[in-house]
Order: structure tokens, then sequence, then C-alpha cells
């Protein structure tokens, strides 16, 4: 491919497009989002029900003081996971590692755990009277600085969130091209100007669609402040519908969707030039930091990061495993290996609904130009950040509002069919973790050549079977690599499970709550590895989708 | 014995295992059950064999009761025994509360494998939540649960006073041997209870040394920053809308500023409160009564105690219990269910397994807690803690982040 068709491609579509798939496309993919957020919207009939209240609780001093606390968390949470994980990312690309493909997995596993367990497992390891102090106590060491508050808060969210940057990061940075960092260091830039003029805009797009699934993460999260002990608005809302404030809640809610708007503006305006960092597809010749023998030392910083992440937990998950509960005469909570099964089919269906939901809204807004395309794809994110309780309160709602009438009209038990079911369940998921495989796919069907595609088209296939004979295979990677993410946060999602999961149904994840909240944190430990071995395992297909690994 | 699984061959074998209790429970006063006490503790409930139970073990050692020290020389609980009572038979949809629910797993896995003609399909969530979730449903005309069983009393209230339950009857709440753990119209029946307490270490504090009066806390100066609390935790916040029903908005936000003044720590749960008292780390905290006997229970020698305060909101006994969700058509099976509930053996369970406050009179709780009639909880309707909202918003102003 020449520099001039490049060019062509980055700065325009072809003009020739059939423009009546692209409008069917983005009707299509807009309806789709439009349903997403359907639920959403019942949010806001709660709040509307509290009339002018509702104004006043938004903004009173402590909803004020929850907003400014929230959006603090989110920035610093960003900030520190793009130092990480774009450091990380070009060490594992262009650091020339020995078993650089060790390294890179070791840097993405954190995503594999939740975040509310490894919060859990460091304030039982760094807390007062945690592992950590009693292993001290005996050199003299009375008391360790706190790990509760904001900054421990934002240290574990980035720990295990930062791997959504470093991978957007590595994909940007395997797809770009070599030749014009070389270019830029023949003109001698010197090789840190370089690095900033040529390699930076070309991999913004990656970092900024990374950084914009940690924003989100952070505003959604409510396991990890609520544990760390920070007011966000997570905490904040659940510690009102606790206390049978529904409305309240429901303002809050709100406000916090609020936050998520701004943040999806700020990352449209970067993330705006797409194309840029991703058309040239397929690595032409590695570009190497050239870091010589620092490049050892260097391996520090993700060793350092796996230990944190991932080696405490499982050894505070081994040290609850061998010590037992908390002092009860007996009793324990059955755990049956059904529910790793109920995981893993939950979470492979809502990633598979999730891929076809995804596609057409990935396909219009990476072909048709419309605002209406562009709309429907940042609407769906709408979704990723609503926290899990808030979007199951209005599920519920919703669902309550309308099943029944439906009911009524049709004379089918819709509350029956729908009600708490596992298709009530996924589309929860889909409305929550669709938006992580927009990304992906939309990439991927960036690189497709319209060309082929039409060619195909010329040379007699239906549209149908030029899209699966041309389109789909080459999609392929992107459709896995968005399929695995969704897979791997459906395995670790906890409050909208817990609300809209079927009577008698458990997952490893809420049979994890069941056992922490009753105490016997041993019996966590077992279904807690295995959650995290499978979420590996989910990320080893997110990797392998990487086009020209170095 | 043939093992048939039809309700007559079922009676047949509990009809002995009647005998068997009868019969013990006339030997048994002095102490004679310390022969089926397993001495290696392995005698736990979860180990037991089901036909143990139904024909030939001993029916609260091998069954109900916890099986470590507290548990241990209990005479044989009064009251009726679930022998005594018509067979549970059915399906029951269940909303339990998470926490202490997780317990209760176990006594309704007990019960499933008495009766095989009876399950329940159980949903755990937090109380709260699932309150909100039965008001919900019931509006809508699309109720999903048969019974809901709280973890805590404002739950109750919430779902009782948007009426959302269909009463128990007379004969289901007959049990409770105190009015107060029985809601309005029977809405609720309380199945198990817990104090709130003052967990204090021995070797720092005397008896005398802990002020019978919670507000007389903040400025007792043997206590001065050396408490322990968990504001984060439910059990806390009830308490704090206790003492505000009892004392009055200003008087209870003054006491949370003078206890936050004095240095009272901040623990993320009531456990890890009762731990530190044990370590000696904190000379007293506040907490339910249960978690000390956790400690207790595996640290013997700790040096730790109980104490209660009288007529206030720091001696309020809060209950987990269990309503009747409104328009469930299997309402009788609710009352038998809620009577197995407080049937002999299942509130010996609740004393040796949860360390609860039983809710009958032939179940004491475990030894060195005192009975509930020597409590003296404030005069308040379990229901109105419900009214949280307000407990939040003043624990906020006090700058006690709830």
């Amino acid at each position: 491919m020449s520099g001039q068709e490049d060019l062509e491609r980055m700065s325009g579509r072809s003009p020739d497009r059939s423009s009546t798939v692209d409008s069917g496309l983005t009707m299509l993919g807009a309806a789709i989002a439009a349903v997403l957020v359907l639920p959403i919207g019942w949010l806001a009939i709660d709040a509307a029900g509290l009339g002018w209240t509702a104004v006043e609780l938004a903004i009173e001093s402590r909803t004020t003081g929850v907003l400014v606390r929230s959006v603090a968390l989110v920035s610093v949470v960003t900030a520190a996971s793009i130092v990480l994980g774009v450091a990380l990312a070009l060490l594992t690309v262009q650091g020339d590692l020995p078993f650089s493909r060790f390294w890179t997995i070791l840097c993405a596993l954190p995503l594999a755990v939740p975040s509310y367990l490894g919060a859990f497992a460091f304030v039982s390891a760094f807390g007062p009277n945690g592992a950590f102090a009693n292993v001290l106590a005996p050199f003299g060491v009375d008391s360790l600085p706190s790990v509760y508050g904001f900054a421990g808060a934002a240290f574990v969210l980035t720990l295990y969130t930062y791997p959504y940057v470093f991978l957007t990061t590595r994909a940007s940075l395997l797809s770009l091209d070599g030749t014009l960092v070389e270019a830029g260091q023949t003109l001698n830039s010197g090789r840190w100007e370089a690095l900033k003029r040529v390699t930076v805009p070309q991999i913004l797009p990656g970092i900024a669609a990374g950084s914009l699934l940690v924003a989100l993460y952070t505003l959604a999260d409510f396991g990890t402040p609520n544990i760390m002990r920070v007011e966000v608005f997570t905490q904040f809302i659940y510690a009102q519908y606790n206390a049978f404030a529904r409305d309240y809640a429901a303002v809050l809610s709100l406000q916090l969707l609020g936050v998520t708007a701004v943040i999806l503006a700020i990352e449209s305006r970067i993330g705006v030039d797409e194309s840029g960092a991703y058309e040239s597809g397929g690595n032409r010749g590695a570009v190497d930091l050239d870091l010589g023998a620092w490049r050892y030392p260097a391996l520090l910083v993700p060793v350092a990061v796996f230990a944190v992440a991932i080696l405490v937990p499982i050894g505070i998950f081994g040290m609850w495993l061998t010590q037992g509960g908390p002092g009860y005469e007996a009793g324990q909570v059955a755990f049956s290996w059904e529910y790793g099964w109920n995981s893993a089919n939950l979470a492979l269906l809502a990633a598979a609904a999730s891929v076809v939901v995804a596609l057409p809204i990935a396909m219009a807004s990476a072909r048709a130009d419309s605002r209406l395309a562009a709309l429907a794809d940042r609407a769906s994110y709408v979704g990723y950040a609503t926290p899990g309780i808030v979007l199951a309160i209005a599920l519920l709602s919703l669902s309550l509002d309308l099943l029944p009438t439906l009911a009524d009209l049709t004379g089918v038990d819709a509350v029956g069919l729908f009600y708490k079911t596992i298709p009530m369940l996924v589309f929860a998921y889909v409305v929550r973790f669709m938006p992580q495989a927009i990304g992906s796919i939309r990439t991927s069907t960036l690189q497709v050549d319209r060309e082929l595609v039409e060619a195909a088209q010329t040379l007699g296939r239906s549209r149908l079977s030029a899209f699966r004979s041309v389109t789909l295979p080459l999609i392929l990677p992107g459709l896995a690599a968005g399929a695995a993410l969704v897979f791997l946060t459906t395995m670790k999602e906890l409050p909208a499970t817990l609300m809209l999961r079927p009577l008698g149904f458990d997952t490893l994840v809420t049979y994890i709550w069941r056992v922490q909240e009753a105490g016997f944190y041993g019996q966590a430990a077992v279904p807690a590895l295995l959650l995290v071995v499978v979420s590996g395992l989910s990320m080893a297909v997110i990797l392998s989708q990487e086009t020209g690994d170095s | 014995m043939e093992d048939e699984v039809d309700s007559r061959g079922r009676s047949v074998s509990r009809r002995r295992l009647v005998q068997g209790g009868a019969v013990l429970g006339t030997a048994s006063v002095a102490g004679c059950f310390g022969m089926f006490n397993d001495d290696d503790g392995n005698n736990t409930p979860q180990n037991a064999n089901v036909s143990d139970f139904r024909g030939t073990g001993p029916l609260v050692e091998g069954n109900f009761r916890g099986s470590g020290r507290l548990a241990s020389g209990r005479p044989y609980p009064g009251g009726t025994s679930i022998n005594d009572l018509p067979d549970l038979s059915g399906d029951l949809a269940l909303y339990i509360g998470g926490g202490e629910g997780g317990i209760y797993t176990n006594l309704i896995n007990k019960l499933e494998s008495i009766y095989p003609d009876f399950s329940v399909q159980p949903s755990s969530n937090d109380s709260a939540s699932l309150a909100q979730t039965i008001v919900e449903e019931v509006d809508a005309g699309a109720s999903q649960a048969d019974v809901f069983w709280s973890i805590d009393a404002s739950s109750l209230g919430y779902v009782a006073d948007n009426d959302a339950y269909d009463p128990l009857s007379d004969e289901a709440v007959g049990a409770v041997a105190n009015s107060q753990f029985v809601g309005d119209d029977n809405a609720w029946a309380g199945v198990a209870g817990r104090a709130r307490a003052v967990p204090y270490n021995t070797n720092r504090l005397s008896e005398s040394d802990v002020p019978n009066k919670v507000q007389e806390f903040p400025s007792t100066s043997a206590l001065q920053g050396s408490m322990g609390w968990a504001p984060t935790y439910g059990a806390f916040k009830s308490f704090v809308t206790a003492m505000r029903l009892v004392r009055g908005e200003e008087a209870t936000r003054q006491w949370l500023v003078d206890m936050r003044e004095a240095g009272t720590e901040r623990y993320g749960n009531e456990y890890a409160v009762s731990q530190n008292v044990a370590n000696g780390s904190l000379a007293a905290g506040f907490a339910n009564h249960y978690y000390a006997l956790r400690v207790k229970n595996q640290r013997p020698n700790a040096p730790l105690e109980l104490a209660f305060t009288e007529g206030d909101a720091g001696g309020l006994v809060n209950i987990s219990g269990v309503m009747k969700v409104k328009g469930t058509d299997k309402g009788d099976l609710v009352d038998n269910f809620v009577r197995h509930l407080l049937s002999a053996e299942a509130q010996e369970f609740f004393a040796t397994v949860s360390f609860s406050y039983p809710m009958i009179k032939g179940v004491k709780p475990v030894a060195g807690l005192p009975t509930v009639d020597k409590l003296s909880p404030p005069d308040i309707d379990l229901s109105e803690l419900s009214n949280v909202q307000e407990t939040i918003e003043l624990m906020e102003s006090a700058n006690v982040s709830p």
C-alpha cells in the first residue's frame, strides 16, 4: 500500500460508498443504542418524582463534595494509568525485551482480577492488623501508613485498570508505521524527540480509547471505593439506596451520568482522528526504543506490578484458605462447581450478544460520517459508565412498569418470560459492557479495504455474502478481542448480577459475595482463584489477536 | 430401618426421633450431653449424616447445635420440636438478606434434607435492597418471593410500611416470647436476636469502668482515645437511629461529635472492632454482641468481656426476622416455615452457631450472655428503624460519615 493511498484513507473515505447500506446501518445502530440507553432513562422518571427537591439535592454541599471527590479520583486514576500503561506498552513493544510475550501477559493480567477483590486483599494485607503489619510487628513496627482513603483507592484502581491503556496503546504501537519513526530519527530529531513528535501523536487515539475505559470504570466502580472508604458517587448512591432513598439515589445517578457525558466529550476530541492511529495496518519494521542494558532494570516495573497486583491477592486468598473463618461454631456456605459453570455461561452469552449488537454500531460509526452514527457510538458508552447497581435498579423499575402492562395487552406472561431471567441478566451485561467491544470492532472495520468488498460485489456476490466472505474474516480478530473483553468483565460483575439473577441461581462472584458477607473468607479463596484463572484465559484471547507482535 | 421417602415413612422415623429426644430430655439436665460431644471438634453440622438425624443420631448434637466450647454442656432445648410440627412440603421462593443470611443457608439445607418434598429457591442480596425490590414487585403485581428473611428489622419495617406483606398466622408467631419481636398485625416475626454491646479488654478496663449509659461514654476518661466503632456498618446505623428516636436529633449529633472528638477510631466492621479490643489496641468498642463471642470462640483466653448499657440505644436488641410477601399463594407453607424457624432445634442452631439471641423461652443464649429479659433495650418500635435516611444525614452533619 503506498503512502498516497494511506493519506487518502486517513483524510477521508472513498467517495463512492454505497450510502443506502450506510444509512441502513446507521439507523440500526441508532435503534440499538436507543434500546440500550432506555433503562437509564427510567432514572429520570424516578428523579422527576421528587420535583423541585431533586434540584435542591443536586446542589447540596455534600452532593457537590461527592462530585468533586469523584472527579478527582477519576482524574488521578486515569492519569496514573496512562503513565503506567503507556510506559509498559512501550517497554513490551519497543523495548526489545527477552521473552516479550511473557512480559506482555504479566502486564495485562491485573485486568483479570476484580478490583474489589484486589482492594479487599489489600486491606487484609496492609491494613491495620493486616498480614503485613503482623509480619513487621516483631521488628518493632507498630503502625503502617493507612491504606484507606483517597490515595489507597486511587492506587488499587490504577493497578487493576491500567491494562486497558496498556492494551489499547500496544495495539496502536503494533500498527505504528515504523518507517515514520525512522524518518523522524533520521531527520536528526533524536530518539525521544521522535517518540514525542512521531510516535505519540500516532498512538494518542489508542491511549485515549484506553483512558476512556479507565475513567468510566473508575466512575462506575463501587467495590473499591467502598472498601477503601472513599465517599464517591457509587458509594453514596449505594448508601442512599440502602437507606430506602431510591429517588435520591436516582438524582445522584443522573449527576454521575452528567460527569460521564463530559468525559465522553473530552475523549471524542482526542479520539476524533482515530483513523490515523490504526489505518496503516500491519507492522512495517519493528521500532526499537534502544534501551540498551537499561532494558533489564526496566523489567523491575512489570515485576513489581505483578507482585503487588497478583501475588498479594493470591497470598491473601491462600492465607484465608489455611486460617479459616471468623470464629463461628460451625457452618459454611456450600460451594458448587455449578457456580463456575454459570459464570462462564453467562459471560459467553454476554460476549456473543455484545458482539452481535456492537457490530452494526461500530460499522456504522466507522463507515458513515453521519452525526447520528457518531452519537449512537457515543451514547452506548453511557451504559459502561453506569454503575451496575444503578443499571439494575433502573432495569427493575422499567421491567416492573412495562412488563405487566405488556402482559395485559398481549396475554403473554411477559413477567415470567423476562423478569429476573438469564436474558434479562444478559441484556444488562450488554448495556454495561458492549461499549468495550465497539472500540476493537470499529478499529478492525477501519482496516478493511473497501475496494475488496466492492470487488467482491462486482464479482456478483450479494452484500451479505460479500460481508461473510470478505469483511468477516478480516474483522474476526477484532470481534474476538471485543468478545473476550466483554467476557472478562462479565465474569467479574457483581452488583447487577446480585440484583437481577434468577432465584436459586448463583455465580462465582455472588458466591464470593455471600461467603464474604457471612465472614467465611477462607471459602472465598478457591472461587476467587478460579475466577482469576478463567478471566486470565480470556486475556490470552485478547493478546493473541494482536497483529504483528514483535 | 427402611429408608422410605414418602411422608408416611418419614413420620415413622421422625416419631422415633421424638422418643429418643424425650428420653434424652429427661436424662440430660445434669450435663450428660458431654458424652455426645466429639472432642476432636469434627462434629460439625455439615459433616452430619442425614440418616443419623432421621433415625438414630442425637438430634441437636449432630445437626442443629454448634460444636465448639460455647455450645457444649447445654441443656436440651425446650420449645416445640420439629418432630411435632406438620411436614414442610412444596417449593418456597425466598429472598434472604446477606451477612448472617449466609449462615442461615445451612439451616435451610437441613430442613430440605429432613423433608425431601420441601425445596427452597433462595436469592440473596442486601436486606434493604431486597425490601425495596419486594415493594416494587408487589406494586407491579409481579412478586417473585413467597417469603422474605431479613437480617435487620429496618427492612422488615420498610416492607410493612409499604403494605407489601400478608400477616403471619397467630400460630406461626405464637412461639416468640417477647411481643417486641413481632411486628404489628403479625407483619413479621423475629427468629434470631442480636444485642448492641460494648466489648471491652479486661486487661485495660474493669467492668465498673464501662458506664451503663451510652451518653456517658464520651466523658469517661478511661475511654478517651481508646474506643473503636464501625459507622458504615448497618447495625451501627440502626443504633444511631434508635438513639435519634429515643433522645432526639440534637443530642444524637452531639454524642457523635463528642465520640469522634474523643478519638474514637473507625473500623470497617464490628468483627474488626472486637478483634482489636481483644488484642488490646482498643480498650472498648461498639459492636453487636456476637462478634466478641466469635473472637472468644477462636481465642478462649482473649481478655475480652461484654458490657451492656441500660435503657438506651446502646442496649438495642435488633432481630433478623421473616415475613410473608403479599399475594403469595403459599401462605400456609410460609407459616409452617416460620414455625420451623422458631422450633427448639432451629433456635438452638441460632444460639450456638451464630451466637444469636433465641426468640423462644425454651432456648437460652450461650454461656456468658445475659438472657434477653435481663437486657434493658430502649422502648422503641423496631420497625421504625427503617428511617435510616435521617440517620445518614445526621451522621454526615456530625462528620462521622456513614
